[in-house]
């Protein structure tokens, strides 16, 4: 990935998908159109990239088998609770900036201030991020993307797309997560050093084994009871972004609210 | 005129009683959620009786508080409709067990977790309610957990679990539909691998 963010790239991806409409062939074979504002039916997938995805998915899971699993592990062999509960709490920390910023773009100022303190506070008081003391203090943690922020402004999510070691996406998180990666604060500091890559990376190889440990369990579960592993985790993926996607409190259970008799 | 005033105060309270007794009771919903968790944590979780015993219990447990042929009916799909009355029954009979056994297995992670209940939803379904609850997590945000529940004169049952968005009922339904439409064994492929899951789960839990 370049340093330099291309904003103009961006950009220019948004605009592409900022059709208003689209038809779009379901996993089911069905040619459906999907309109954001339309109360489409969450049971079928928008997956036309199917037939690359899954080869994707594969490939990802092999990694995973292989490599990120087995470090996670041992990772989870050689760490106490204590210390890895530390770790998450520092990674976390990293984002309140992505939170304050995404915050104040959705247009809730006391989030984003709440956001903000959190951050100074932990990152001082709290040594680097390791203790929750604004969070003691009744400051609580509230996340939140250029993701987010996009699909409350009814960007469009775009299909389900699987990519090599990234795994699942979808046009619209793909862009937000460049953006969000702009201001992590350890891509800040280190983006003006020729050699900024290495603790970069070190700090992205953490991130990803940090967090594939804390879901051992869950994964290994949805892998023991799932017929199709690829459509379970396309599943679980698209249903949890959908809250972010053109919604409020009043219609958030359209999206789960399925009507038995259709 | 005053006798026509009368008559449509009547009318309308006779019109407000159907709608109330149409709409699902939030506070009852509520109850009837919350008695299930808490007796899941106290009866079984934190009780002092042996694992066989467990099983047991949340099995009966289990097997009542939701509507498992509901559910069943439900993450089958649009396949329901073309099976026949005996895939139908033994799809919904091994759907049942392997719940019971995945469940089984995976309720000791709530230990020491709590359910704080906020408020409920109404659903665009008949009969049908939200009950909103949040579990709050060790160093992370709260997660967000609403039962669905459906009410049938006046008894309750769960018919789908929406963890942080993601509803159980639809990512089943999601996955069997697509292992049906990949299979030319269709249904009955699907029940032959749901019934090799329930042997995996049983050999695992024997170790």
């Amino acid at each position: 990935m370049t340093k330099k963010l291309p904003l103009f790239f961006i950009l220019g991806l948004l605009f592409a998908f900022d059709v208003k409409a689209v038809e779009v062939t379901t996993s089911d074979g069905e040619k459906i159109t999907i309109d954001e504002n339309a109360d489409y039916d969450v049971h079928v997938s928008n997956d036309p990239w199917e037939s690359f995805n899954r080869p994707m998915f594969v490939f990802n899971h092999t990694l995973d088998v292989y490599i990120l699993k087995p470090v996670a592990k041992g990772y989870r062999v050689v760490t106490t609770q204590g210390i890895r509960n530390r770790v998450i709490s520092v990674l976390s920390n990293l984002k309140e900036p992505l939170a304050t910023v995404n915050h104040l773009l959705q247009g809730e100022p006391v989030n984003s201030v709440t956001s903000l303190g959190r951050f100074v506070v932990n990152s001082t008081l709290g040594l680097a991020g390791m203790f929750d003391v604004a969070g003691g203090w009744g400051w609580r943690v509230d996340k939140t993307t250029f993701d987010h922020t996009l699909g409350k402004y009814c960007v469009p999510d775009g299909p389900y797309l699987v990519l090599p070691f990234m795994g699942s996406t979808t046009p619209r998180a793909l862009v937000a997560k460049v953006a969000d990666g702009a201001l992590d604060p350890v891509y800040l500091a280190t983006l003006d050093r020729d050699d900024g890559w290495i603790p970069y990376g070190a700090y992205a190889m953490i991130g990803a084994v940090a967090f594939r440990e804390s879901v051992i369990e869950l994964s290994d579960d949805l892998e023991r009871n799932s017929v199709d592993l690829y459509t379970t985790y396309r599943s679980v993926y698209l249903q949890n972004k959908a809250k972010y996607n053109c919604i409020n409190e009043d219609n958030i259970t359209d999206l789960y609210d399925f009507d038995f008799d259709e | 005129m005053r006798k026509g005033l009368f008559l449509s105060l009547v009318a309308s309270m006779f019109f407000m009683a159907g709608v109330a007794k149409a709409d699902v009771d939030p506070v009852k919903a509520t109850q009837f959620v919350k008695d299930v968790t808490a007796q899941g944590i106290e009866d079984i979780i934190n009780a002092n009786v042996s694992q066989a015993e467990k099983d047991k219990r949340f099995a009966k447990l289990f097997s009542e508080a939701l509507d498992l042929d509901f559910i069943g009916q439900f993450v089958l799909g649009r396949n329901w409709k073309a099976a026949t009355d005996s895939q139908k029954a033994e799809f919904i009979k091994t759907y049942r067990e392997l719940n019971v056994k995945t469940w089984s297995k995976r309720f000791d992670e709530f230990k020491g977790k709590a359910f704080i209940f906020e408020d409920t939803t109404p659903s665009k379904s008949k009969g049908q309610i939200f009950v909103n609850s949040v579990v709050p997590m060790n160093q992370q945000e709260p997660a967000k957990v609403v039962w669905r529940v459906k009410e049938t004169d006046g008894k309750y049952q769960v018919v789908d679990i929406i963890i942080e968005n993601v509803s159980l009922a639809i990512t089943a339904r999601n996955e069997y539909s697509a292992f049906i439409k990949n299979n030319s064994g269709g249904i009955d492929a699907l029940i032959e691998d749901l019934k090799n899951k329930i042997k995996q789960t049983d050999s695992t839990a024997a170790k």
